[in-house]
């Protein structure tokens, strides 16, 4: 009598925790309609599914409608909404640290029907953001600046991850961990490769899902389908539970010439389309009864760096030289490069950072970088720089001024920055040799000797911290000048790095253990400052984002985010076909 | 004969060892490795790089990592793809219905329709029939692949008759069985016109060539001397000699049934070997590159030996060699 006694308790119980009332978060939309697929087009199908294990774009376009974080991000890309986590805060406590506290909401559920609950992230973080080698990423993110990872407690829905110093960057980093379920994993942790190859292509249709949609089919090369989870926990204002659309379909279209002729028959609902073809799209929308929206710049970065220990000594000094940079940059025609490269559709980019950023410093417009070759003399002259009579530039130790600039070959809008960037200093009296390598070449030789001058863009977060290993001195990206471990074993006298470099690494270093937001946006004012006035890199252009639909697609807010790859299509849930 | 096909395939064993050998050093030696987009990725630290290599295996010598390929294929394990974390097989496998569908149909088109119009061609020689082919066949051979696919799409575009690129249609689930089988033919017409029309020309040109060598033998002559009617003269003598060399580069085409068509798979969006390969030769998914690579080794020696069959049943001479 006592078992069944305890048995019915049990079952109470279990009863009483399923029929748990979900906390729904509630998104300020209404009036949308159910149902519906929406086509999409994607150059190229996801590789794995695995959060932790892809690289990819291509991988990330598609589960980033899959899998929700603690927090979520506004239209600015900025962490700071409320998603698994309905109330997060932080406080710094009495000790010096810093504790990030998330309240999960309560209810939910994956999209198999299974609770998800503080175990789901008590798992992920204790035994794949922390396990050895779980993941393709590392722990660096998650570090504060003295390398401590966070401790985490429980005490009923609240999480609490407790740093021993001050750290202002666990929104960012905690509030996006991705969230994997327990249940289905929990034997598949105990080694990097059975953790790898989990949730690869082939386990399709056993995937489950916390976000809007699940995916539910996926045809190599052909299509993949999402459809909705109907456990999310997002309602619209008047009470429909969303996401509006029933599917989401990418058709993977390689080639971006066929891409359009897909939308343009109708076979594709929405298009990112480029500038090149931006006029040939704008010429049919009144025929065909098309939205096109034209956002800010996107958040893309292509540069050139320069070599600060270039093989040739000689090289080396006009490299590391701010005058001479900035002469660069004033002869670099930008607005042609628009012109030509984007139909007129992008914007010159000075600094680091466009107007698109939420961290973007207007102040650097006041340096007035503007094509001018007058300005490009006049920095040279300063530098030290002559003419010879052939018109050809001359160092202050008569040496002609001539080096290479290399990028990789394919990459369009690369090569035409190169050619352009080649043309601009001819002017000069400058010869530059363009050289494109194949990519992995340009790779392997990124830390070598072997280069005067480059282009590359680099892909990141929009708050600059996810930039710490580009701009600190030691950083792993750190490519355009030595780390100052060289010191060690080349003669120091040939180390050089400059003031604003030394600050610069010194901004990456202490920015996240400073609370204040507002301080902290002062540091990032300064370091724009820094790189775009002394030109550490030349930045070049970005397009401005373009995308056409069909107009019968209502968008929940027309203001495309700057989150890479996303714009339009944030916040997917609320989005709906009349 | 029996006993000829076991002593082929034994010989074409260090034939494919040969094979990995190349490959494998030509991968390895090339500039970079799989991990170079992690390397310009801020997000990921040098420490990790590193440990990364380890993992991959990445960090050994190229001699060490093929010794270790080599045994790990002799125990029946021919790796994972890095990009897609499952074994290669698998991920090739997901590409052959396509990548068949496709090189079949094409294969047909090109011998069904070559072959005949090659015979058509020798028989009305230098009449309007006979340069109408060969204009027509030139054409197919001159027009580089990818262009014609370009036209094919820009056509099928303005007028709507066929589709445009992929290899079913948004509405494929709603669809029956038939009409299932009906829509992946209606795509796969594009482009196996596109890489039918290049080949086909090839074929008309061999086959009427030979056949015109052989109609102007003593042979044939002495045959319709005696009066044997024409049908019997052309198809039973003179057509058995000529076909020895069409037969065996048959044979070769085999080969390149599973290799996929890259340009016409990228402009048609057709979900083939040839793209998958080619973004496994960028990202350098050594093992990936390499299991299509011994696939395709594999199918150049079945092709030569289904060639020496077939070339041994049409022809007695061949068959009295091989006994």
């Amino acid at each position: 009598m006592k078992k069944f006694f305890v048995i019915m308790l049990v079952m109470a119980a279990a009863l009483f925790m399923f029929a748990e009332e979900t906390e729904w978060l509630i998104r300020d939309v209404e009036g949308g309609v159910k149902g519906g697929t929406l086509y999409l087009g994607t150059t190229s199908g996801p590789k794995t599914l695995n959060a932790y294990w892809s690289q990819e774009s291509s991988s990330r376009d598609i589960y980033k409608y899959m899998y929700e974080s603690l927090m979520g991000s506004d239209n600015k890309a900025q962490v700071n909404q409320p998603a698994l986590a309905k109330r997060f805060w932080r406080e710094e406590t009495a000790d010096g640290g810093t504790a990030y506290y998330f309240e999960l909401r309560k209810g939910l559920k994956w999209s198999d029907g299974q609770p998800l609950t503080v175990e789901d992230i008590v798992f992920t973080y204790e035994n794949i953001i922390k396990g050895d080698g779980m993941t393709a990423d590392g722990v660096e993110t998650y570090q504060d600046t003295e390398g401590n990872l966070p401790e985490l407690t429980v005490d009923g829905n609240i999480l609490k991850f407790k740093y021993p110093t001050k750290y202002r960057f666990g929104y960012d980093s905690l509030g996006g961990i991705t969230i994997m379920p327990k249940h289905i994993f929990k034997d598949k942790v105990d080694s990097p490769e059975s953790f790898a190859q989990m949730w690869t292509i082939e386990q399709i249709g056993d995937i489950i899902s916390s976000g809007p949609y699940i995916v539910t089919e996926y045809r190599e090369g052909v299509r993949v389908v999402l459809e909705r989870n109907p456990y999310y926990f997002i309602k619209s204002k008047d009470g429909v539970q969303l996401p509006y659309l029933d599917k989401l379909v990418f058709l993977i279209v390689q080639d971006t010439n066929t891409m359009r002729l897909k939308f343009e028959a109708g076979d594709i609902d929405l298009l990112q389309i480029s500038a090149a073809d931006y006029p040939a799209i704008k010429a049919q929308q009144a025929e065909k009864n098309w939205n096109i929206i034209v956002g800010g710049p996107n958040a893309s970065s292509q540069f050139i760096a320069f070599n600060f220990n270039a093989k040739d000594p000689i090289h080396r000094e006009w490299f590391r030289n701010d005058n001479f940079r900035l002469a660069m940059s004033f002869a670099f025609d930008r607005e042609t490069i628009i012109d030509t490269l984007y139909n007129g559709l992008g914007e010159p980019m000075y600094g680091p950072r466009n107007r698109t950023s939420a961290f973007y410093n207007p102040e650097i417009e006041s340096f007035g970088f503007r094509y001018s070759i007058a300005k490009a003399k006049r920095y040279l002259q300063q530098a030290g720089f002559t003419w010879n009579s052939q018109g050809q530039l001359l160092d202050w130790d008569g040496n002609v001024v001539e080096f290479e600039i290399t990028t990789n070959s394919g990459s369009n809008a690369r090569e035409e920055i190169a050619n352009i960037f080649v043309d601009s200093v001819q002017k000069l009296g400058i010869n530059v040799n363009y050289r494109p390598v194949q990519f992995n070449t340009l790779v392997q030789n990124l830390y070598s000797a072997n280069w005067d001058s480059l282009i590359l863009g680099l892909q990141g977060g929009d708050d600059p911290a996810w930039g710490t290993n580009v701009w600190s001195l030691n950083g792993g990206l750190h490519f355009w000048n030595w780390s100052p471990e060289v010191q060690d074993w080349v003669d120091p006298n040939e180390y050089y790095v400059s003031d604003a470099e030394k600050r610069i690494d010194e901004i990456m270093k202490i920015n996240r253990s400073i609370m204040d937001p507002a301080k902290v946006q002062d540091l990032w004012d300064e370091w724009q400052m820094l790189a775009a006035g002394k030109q550490i890199l030349v930045y070049t252009v970005s397009q401005n984002y373009l995308v056409a639909m069909k107009d019968d697609i209502v968008i929940f807010n027309p203001e495309p985010s700057p989150l890479y790859g996303a714009g339009v299509l944030w916040n997917i849930e609320a989005i709906y076909k009349k | 004969m029996l006993k000829y096909i076991l002593r082929r395939l034994i010989l074409s064993l260090p034939v494919l060892l040969g094979v990995s050998i190349v490959a494998f050093l030509v991968i390895s030696l090339a500039p970079g490795d799989f991990l170079d987009t992690y390397r310009l990725s801020p997000s990921i630290s040098k420490e990790q790089i590193d440990n990364l290599e380890k993992q991959f295996g990445l960090d050994k010598e190229p001699v060490v990592q093929y010794f270790i390929w080599l045994k790990n294929i002799v125990q029946g394990d021919w790796g994972y793809s890095f990009t897609y974390k499952v074994p290669v097989w698998n991920i090739l496998f997901r590409r052959l219905e396509a990548t068949l569908l496709l090189s079949i149909t094409t294969f047909i088109f090109t011998w069904g329709i070559g072959i005949p119009l090659g015979i058509v061609s020798a028989l009305k020689q230098y009449t309007f029939t006979d340069q109408a082919l060969s204009v027509f066949g030139f054409i197919g051979i001159s027009i580089p692949n990818f262009f014609f696919a370009l036209l094919w799409l820009f056509m099928s575009a303005s007028t709507g008759i066929f589709p445009i690129g992929g290899i079913i249609s948004n509405n494929f689930d709603s669809l029956n069985w038939f009409q299932q089988m009906g829509d992946y033919f209606w795509h796969v017409i594009g482009p196996m016109v596109t890489l039918g029309t290049s080949g086909l020309a090839g074929t008309m040109r061999i086959m009427r060539g030979q056949l015109l060598d052989e109609l102007n033998k003593d042979y044939v002559e002495f045959a319709r001397a005696k009066g044997m009617p024409n049908r019997v003269v052309i198809y039973k003598h003179a057509m058995r000699n000529a076909i020895n060399p069409v037969v065996t580069s048959l044979g070769f085409s085999i080969s390149g049934l599973l290799g996929g068509a890259v340009l016409t798979e990228r402009v048609f969006s057709w979900p083939g070997m040839g793209s998958l390969i080619i973004e496994a030769l960028t990202q350098q998914d050594i093992f990936l590159v390499m299991a299509n690579l011994m696939l395709s080794a594999l199918l150049l020696v079945f092709g030569n030996l289904i060639a020496d069959i077939l070339l041994a049943a049409v022809d007695p001479r061949v068959r009295l060699r091989l006994s």
